[in-house]
């Protein structure tokens, strides 16, 4: 049976796919390819490529910006735990029907709705060396934290900002929906035991949104390697000097800065294999997950 | 009905301050962009963190005319759309043959697109340019536009997928059996039922392409092209524009998604969940 129906609506499912694949093809597949073509060439993005074979790759591990950059990454990776750790546990008091829990949903919610570009230049006004932050710390007689000067804090308040403080609101929506998923009866049988709230939360709400955190720190993955470049470029510009460079980054000053497109196509295949990891990571729990 | 809590009285006042701080410390930093936009030069020089004593309108004037804003948020008004609709044409298509319909190469062709929904804009961004130029479509809408429907339609096609299989097969068995043709099957009897699910991935796609910004930078490189994100972006950092004015452009650029958000509030936190947990 259903080998006969293997091909049953004949060409129109390929007809129905080409817009799709068509535009795949043009815009995502080819330029993939070509990349690794460009990284082997020394390239302006324009006129002739002369063939340097592995010369990018051998310049970029003597790049003290590529490291930074993959450091950097690391970096705002650390911040992963962090933000699921507060995400879930707000979430979790959330959960207990506190007055007003849809208002604090609705009011987290704001800096997604917003986006990155808006989110970036506003923290780049509020973290200022004499902006409000640092007017209120002066006020409780801290001394000048420069959030965005200094090279080794700058890549920590992109982290802060992005990580955590963007990602709280839709981490809120995203848990309290898996959480309504919970059987209220194992919920409250724990309460009946005489379960707190770190009790239930532990043992209770956690194992059984397992799978909800697990797609929440790949989606976390998938955003600190491939989706943190507006935030970068409104906030910092990369800087100062690499302080806050990440691969996109990297790609971005490289290829369009400097017309070194060659070079930053060799940076390019390094991120095109942290996104294959995490893409075939992800593409593995959606079928646990639909199975 | 009164709900069993794990958290008692007491610790419930204290769980309150704490997500009030949590308010707080989260729309401090919108505040703070919403009280410069309204301080003169001087008065933001002198007090940046409190409300404004003398509010000004000018920054608004300011940003909106001189420095374009208002044309920006036409260009985005007019390429959005579009590309929206191009986009759901896209999505809900592909959708449907992958949801519902028996090809051979339905499994390698849908990892594919799922393995192609999460590459950064970067890593694409000088090929991507490239073909843009050889289409001479550098500066133009239709570039940014193909780009955009290009780049975001794997993950909104992986959505009407999995809403179109959950779908009964019956629906399309009593078309069939009534001569309909594929198309007309898509566009008179499944289309109408999904529009639940479309109306969702409107939402998310909407959001992605009104924010976009790493080809709209490369590709509108003509300043009267830019799209509102693009133009804020360039705005910052740009000689002569003073934080008040940015304030300002910035409160402006905010009022189109927050008022998107209070029209669709429950559809925009059904597209949340929609990617990854179903039902």
């Amino acid at each position: 049976m259903r080998h006969q129906g293997l091909e049953r609506d004949g060409i129109a499912p390929y007809i129905f796919l080409s817009p799709l694949l068509a535009l795949l093809a043009a815009f995502i597949l080819y330029p993939v390819v070509m990349n690794l073509v460009a990284s082997l060439t020394e390239w302006k993005g324009y006129g002739p490529m002369k063939w340097t074979g592995l010369a990018n790759y051998r310049g970029m591990i003597a790049d003290q910006a590529f490291w930074t950059s993959i450091s950097n990454t690391g970096i705002l990776v650390c911040y992963i735990p962090a933000s699921t750790l507060v995400t879930v546990f707000v979430a979790a008091l959330l959960r207990e029907g506190l007055r007003g829990w849809q208002a604090y949903r609705a009011i987290f919610y704001i800096p997604n709705l917003l986006g990155p570009v808006i989110i970036g230049v506003v923290f780049s006004i509020y973290l200022r060396d004499d902006g409000s932050l640092n007017l209120l710390i002066k006020w409780a007689g801290g001394p000048t934290v420069r959030f965005l000067t200094s090279p080794s804090i700058a890549i920590n308040s992109v982290g802060m900002v992005q990580v955590v403080w963007v990602h709280l609101g839709f981490g809120l929506i995203y848990f309290l929906a898996a959480m309504n998923g919970i059987d209220q009866g194992v919920y409250e049988a724990a309460l009946i035991d005489g379960a707190r709230f770190f009790q239930t939360l532990l043992h209770v709400t956690v194992p059984s949104i397992r799978f909800a955190i697990e797609f929440w720190v790949v989606f976390n993955f998938i955003e600190v390697f491939a989706r943190m470049f507006s935030y970068i470029y409104t906030l910092t510009r990369g800087g100062p000097g690499y302080g806050t460079f990440t691969l996109e980054y990297g790609i971005f000053s490289q290829g369009f800065e400097k017309f070194r497109v060659g070079y930053s196509s060799a940076w390019s295949m390094v991120l095109f294999l942290f996104c294959a990891a995490i893409s075939v990571l992800q593409i593995r729990l959606m079928r646990t997950r639909s199975s | 009905m009164k709900k069993l809590s794990a958290i008692n009285t007491g610790p419930r006042v204290l769980v309150q301050l704490f997500l009030l701080l949590l308010v707080f410390v989260s729309i401090l930093p919108l505040y703070n962009v919403i009280a410069a936009s309204f301080k003169s030069e001087n008065e933001f020089a002198v007090s940046p963190f409190f409300p404004p004593r003398s509010p000004t309108g000018e920054n608004f004037v300011y940003a909106a005319v001189t420095a374009r804003l208002l044309r920006f948020a036409i260009n985005s008004l007019i390429l959005v759309p579009i590309g929206l609709v191009l986009y759901l044409a896209v999505c809900v298509t592909a959708g449907y043959a992958f949801g519902k319909m028996k090809f051979r190469l339905k499994r390698p062709l849908f990892l594919l697109v799922l393995f192609l929904t999460i590459f950064p804009q970067l890593l694409l961004a000088t090929q991507v340019f490239k073909l843009i130029s050889l289409l001479h479509l550098t500066n133009t809408g239709l570039g940014v536009i193909l780009t955009w429907v290009a780049y975001f339609s794997p993950f909104g096609t992986y959505i009407m997928t999995t809403y179109f299989t959950d779908m009964p097969y019956e629906l399309v068995e009593a078309a069939r059996m009534d001569g309909a043709s594929p198309l007309r099957i898509l566009v008179r009897v499944m289309t109408p039922l999904a529009m639940p699910m479309i109306a969702t991935i409107a939402i998310i796609g909407f959001q992605s392409m009104w924010n976009e910004l790493p080809f709209s930078l490369l590709i509108l490189q003509n300043p009267a092209s830019r799209t509102l994100t693009l133009g804020i972006a360039m705005m910052r950092g740009e000689y002569g524009i003073g934080v008040p004015a940015l304030s300002a452009a910035l409160v402006i650029a905010m009022a189109v998604p927050l008022v998107m958000f209070l029209i669709f509030q429950r559809r925009v936190t059904l597209g949340v969940t929609a990617g990854a947990i179903k039902g």
